[in-house]
């Protein structure tokens, strides 16, 4: 069984090792091919363990002895592949899309294959390690990928500034994790998180130093505010970064947790508590946006606060929701950024006011974006929509309609921000601007990527019980709770509370298809023609319809306080100044000292040394 | 179950550190003097005194225990003095006299120290023992440039080429640090009975030198406090005095030297090309200097013990070791003392080297031994940091 773990992991250092070595040798569009091929083979490795894993059994390996006494030991669960599967799949996805992105890009195209390819090797051994401190090891890998991603273009103070917020933002709370690995081993005497010993050490205090590096990692609230300042990076960095490789890491962290103790329910009530926060919160700043990846990014936020609510519900099928939310919104939440990615390609700009109309020149990534704007949403047929169902089903089941009114009320939210991201962007007339530049469709593997991605949201989304069977049920397995829930086409499933729920949105659902139906005959049977009404003078030209700018001044007006209650940069700010305001009081009287009197001053400090030794 | 991790070690091999001290010597040295080859350092005096030093300081670690290890070390540190008095500036002779009147306090208080500790883990007679105890953390404390006793160094980096700085802190500086360790393990009632003392010189310097660090606008100073920064750990691990706290606080000491070389090397290459110091006032460094910027950003990171470098290998074990000693107080506090050094190291990454160069200046290219010489150090730094086995498998 050597081969096959290691083989996910080996095929993405080959990878990396061809891109170094033949570095002058290569094309950029090579390179390109050449790490998608890594990652695709990586991929059929972590495929290659699915059998071994629907089975029931774990894939337990020790590779060799890394540090003194402590080995490189792998664990392979259900948790584990959904999160490998992630990283591979949806990496190679966004790779195939790098081919055409990356082709033109006139440095640095070694660098950033090599650091992809790195980051999804981090997340994969961040999620078999069975070793917490090869665990932290992988943490802090994808944390230093993603701060060298997001500064790629080094030279742009823009994208430098979201570095070094990722790196600081991030970084710091990972001592957390580092901090509770070393107490459990100090408790424990090992670093093996399967060893019952770690789960027998296993305290509060842990588990809050755990949360504060997940939370992080995974833009919780009130550590949120690093995502929308890394939006300069280039973006299938973006993608990988919100779709599979980074912020689901925090989500692996607190799901793991679960395998590795018994929760009280306190532990519960805190995690439900800032996934809620977090849902609302993203959303709310999402309506502000006017820049497309911000607007995303913002809404990462949100849907991460989604999944994390479904595993602080930690019920059987609030972890089973939290999972399949966690897998869904990887594939909407990739295949979003890269149709941003393209939108920005062709026009140069992904600013919503200054964009409109491109479904004409750009029809297949409108297709694509739709498909994910839906899933995103919620809309039936695609993957979001069961995530959520399950989770509200979750949280109705386990009687917590806090959670249920939240998620109901930010879906709607959601569903405002993406239609105003919609609609500014595809649709409406286009920008005079847009008109004279050469605007043109996506190249093919760009489309490809993002196609592949766009089909799995509405493959999931109408039999989503292929991924239960195979994929979600092993990880609620891997996690001490049981799958038992009989899932039906598109979600829908009778075996739990939410049974009138479900039979509800079936009345709803086939209310929506026959109103759909209707409307289409009666639109189909009359000739398409505007409407001609006096508006008092001459038609208003269709610019002075509200758009995206508007909706964001609407809501930056209404919402300023919330805005401004819920922005913790401000704190962040003040206590660097303080820190700064510190250091430069401490070198304004110790800096004349150490010049003008070193000696003396030792004379004195040597006295005072005299007289605590003399004391002790 | 608590393993009961807090039990002093004396069995651990002194003789395999001295060894693995001296080959990382060697390979540092040979490193500064084909850096020094392509960046110029100074005069032919430099090139016999940075020698002397180098020399001085192997041949001292190759002797086990006894006088005249101290006396080799001691030689060495004025010989380092020496080398830092051949530097051109009337700046780096001031500094030069301060660095020289605060080692002839400190080689003569940790001889006089040592003299009255005897030998044996029993401590001497009331007045000697105390006596012996502030002659050594006086002594110890201006040798390593502790936190309130650093007088010397901030000056001596501000005003030196780089590689002298580098001879003193990576190699001069780690062998006195090596003496404090078999100190720990020779004579341990000095840390155990006055271990506050210790306590307080240690987090003293971890947090002094990180804000003081933070306040600098010269890098070369800046990474002068983050030395004094670094000994902090450096002195806890071995107050710690646990298996993991010195063989922590050894190879946090072997990285800091490599990892100094790393960043005082990418910093005299940018000073060569541009001709004069590099300050916080500079901008865009990494569009003209590529390699220095790598080097210097990746040390940086490698520096505070940012995985997968060589210097996390040590870090965690100073961390257990803090933990082990202080408990979770104590391990969060090195923590907030780590996370200010990754402040000040991610200010000097992001105003003077990445971002757009404020003005576009003609400068020299990066010299590319020098620059291949740093690469294959970070290389090294990686591949340890990534497979440390290797090395902790010599240490048992």
């Amino acid at each position: 069984m050597i081969q096959s773990t290691a083989m996910p992991m080996a095929a993405l250092a080959a990878g990396i090792l061809v891109q170094v070595i033949l570095y002058r040798a290569l094309s950029s569009k090579l390179k390109g091919w050449l790490a998608f091929g890594a990652g695709v083979v990586a991929l059929a490795g972590v495929a290659n363990l699915l059998p071994a894993i629907i089975q029931g059994s774990t894939i337990e390996k020790t590779l060799f002895i890394w540090d003194q006494n402590i080995p490189f030991q792998y664990h392979v669960d259900g948790l584990s592949l959904i999160f490998a599967f992630m990283a591979t799949g949806i990496g190679s996805a966004i790779l195939l899309y790098c081919i055409n992105y990356m082709a033109h890009e006139k440095e640095g195209v070694t660098r950033f294959y090599v650091l992809m390819l790195i980051f999804i090797a981090g997340l994969v051994n961040l999620v078999f390690s069975a070793n917490l401190i090869s665990v932290y090891l992988s943490w802090e890998i994808i944390g230093l990928c993603s701060y060298f991603l997001v500064g790629f273009w080094y030279k742009e103070t823009a994208a430098v500034k979201g570095a070094r917020k990722v790196l600081v933002m991030t970084h710091i709370p990972g001592y957390g994790l580092l901090a509770a690995i070393l107490l459990l081993y100090y408790q424990s005497g090992s670093f093996i998180w399967t060893d019952p010993a770690v789960s027998a050490a296993f305290t509060s205090g842990i588990f809050v130093l755990m949360l504060a590096a997940a939370m992080a990692k995974s833009v919780m609230f009130p550590l949120h505010t690093w995502i929308p300042e890394a939006m300069n990076a280039p973006t299938p960095v973006s993608a990988l970064l919100h779709s599979a490789c980074y912020v689901k890491a925090g989500v692996y962290l607190i799901a793991r947790m679960y395998s590795m103790t018994h929760w009280p329910h306190a532990w519960n009530i805190i995690v439900v508590t800032l996934g809620c926060v977090t849902i609302i919160v993203g959303a709310l700043f999402a309506l502000a946006q006017t820049d497309l990846k911000r607007l995303l990014a913002y809404s990462t936020i949100s849907q991460l606060g989604y999944i994390l609510t479904g595993l602080g519900i930690g019920t059987n099928l609030g972890i089973a929701a939290a999972l399949f939310y966690c897998l869904s919104h990887g594939l909407f939440k990739g295949t979003l950024f890269l149709c941003a990615g393209a939108v920005q390609h062709s026009t140069g700009t992904r600013d919503m006011s200054k964009l409109g109309g491109l479904a004409k020149r750009m029809p297949w990534t409108a297709r694509v974006w739709m498909i994910a704007a839906a899933a995103i949403i919620g809309v039936p047929l695609t993957n979001g929509f069961v995530a959520k169902w399950l989770l509200l089903d979750a949280a109705l089941d386990a009687n917590i309609i806090a959670v249920v009114l939240v998620a109901w009320i930010v879906s709607v939210i959601t569903a405002i921000y993406m239609l105003k991201a919609t609609i500014s962007v595809f649709y409406g007339v286009m920008p005079k601007w847009l008109q004279e530049k050469n605007v043109h469709e996506a190249e093919p593997s760009m489309l490809g990527g993002m196609g592949i991605l766009a089909g799995l949201c509405l493959l999931f989304g109408i039999a989503p019980q292929i991924l239960f069977a195979n994929l979600v049920s092993p990880a609620v397995n891997a996690l001490n709770f049981s799958w038992e829930i009989n899932l039906a086409w598109l979600g829908l499933q009778t075996s739990s509370a939410g049974i009138q729920v479900t039979l509800g949105a079936v009345i709803v659902l086939a209310a929506v298809l026959v109103g759909g139906l209707i409307f289409s005959l009666i639109r189909s049977s009359r000739k398409e023609k505007s409407v001609d009404l006096f508006t008092g003078g001459e038609p208003l030209v269709e610019e002075t319809g509200m758009n995206s700018t508007d909706i964001t001044i609407l809501a930056e007006t209404v919402l300023k306080p919330v805005y401004k209650a819920t922005d913790p940069d401000p704190l962040y700010m003040t206590i660097w100044n303080g820190i700064i305001r510190l250091a430069n009081w401490c070198r304004k009287w110790l800096q004349p000292v150490s010049d003008k009197y070193a000696i003396p001053a030792t004379m004195v400090l040597s006295a005072v040394v005299f007289i605590a030794v003399w004391l002790s | 179950m608590a393993l009961n991790l807090l039990q002093t070690v004396t069995s651990v091999s002194t003789a395999s550190w001295d060894l693995i001290f001296c080959i990382s010597f060697i390979i540092l040295i040979v490193a500064i003097l084909v850096y020094a080859a392509f960046i110029p350092q100074g005069t032919r005096c430099w090139w016999f005194l940075a020698g002397l030093t180098c020399a001085l300081t192997v041949l001292g670690m190759t002797i086990s225990e006894g006088w005249v290890r101290i006396l080799m070390l001691d030689a060495a540190a004025f010989s380092a003095v020496a080398l830092v008095w051949t530097q051109e500036s009337l700046q780096a002779k001031k500094a030069a006299r301060t660095y020289l009147i605060l080692m002839i306090i400190a080689v003569f208080f940790i001889a006089a120290g040592i003299y009255l500790a005897g030998e044996g883990n029993a401590s001497p007679a009331y007045s000697i023992d105390k006596t012996a105890v502030f002659l050594l953390v006086v002594g110890f404390s201006l040798k390593l440039a502790l936190v309130p006793f650093y007088f010397w160094l901030p000056k001596v980096a501000e005003h030196s080429k780089p590689m002298t700085t580098v001879i003193i802190v990576s190699v001069v500086d780690i062998a006195a640090f090596s003496e404090l360790a078999h100190l720990r393990l020779t004579a341990p009632w000095v840390f155990n009975d006055y271990s506050v003392i210790w306590l307080v010189l240690a987090l003293l310097s971890m947090f002094g030198g990180a804000v003081l660090a933070l306040a600098q606008k010269n890098i070369k100073r800046m990474l002068a406090f983050s030395t004094i920064d670094d000994m902090g750990y450096l002195v806890l691990g071995t107050l710690a005095g646990t298996q993991y706290g010195i063989n922590g606080a050894m190879l946090a000491a072997l990285s800091h030297a490599f990892f100094k070389m790393l960043l005082f090397g990418a910093v005299g290459i940018v000073e060569n090309g541009k001709g004069s110091d590099l300050t916080l006032d500079d901008r865009g460094m990494a569009a003209r200097y590529p390699v220095s910027a790598a080097v210097f950003i990746l040390g940086a990171l490698g520096m505070i013990g940012v995985p997968p470098f060589f210097g996390f290998v040590g870090r965690w074990r100073l961390y257990l070791s803090g933990l082990e000693y202080g408990g979770v107080v104590l391990v969060l506090a090195m923590a907030a003392a780590t996370a200010l050094a990754l402040l000040y190291y991610v200010r000097v990454i992001h105003r003077v080297w990445l971002g757009k160069p404020e003005t576009v200046v003609s400068s020299s290219k990066e010299p590319r031994a020098a620059a291949a010489v740093l690469l294959l150090l970070l290389l090294l730094m990686l591949a340890v940091g990534l497979y440390p086995g290797w090395l902790t498998g010599l240490i048992g």
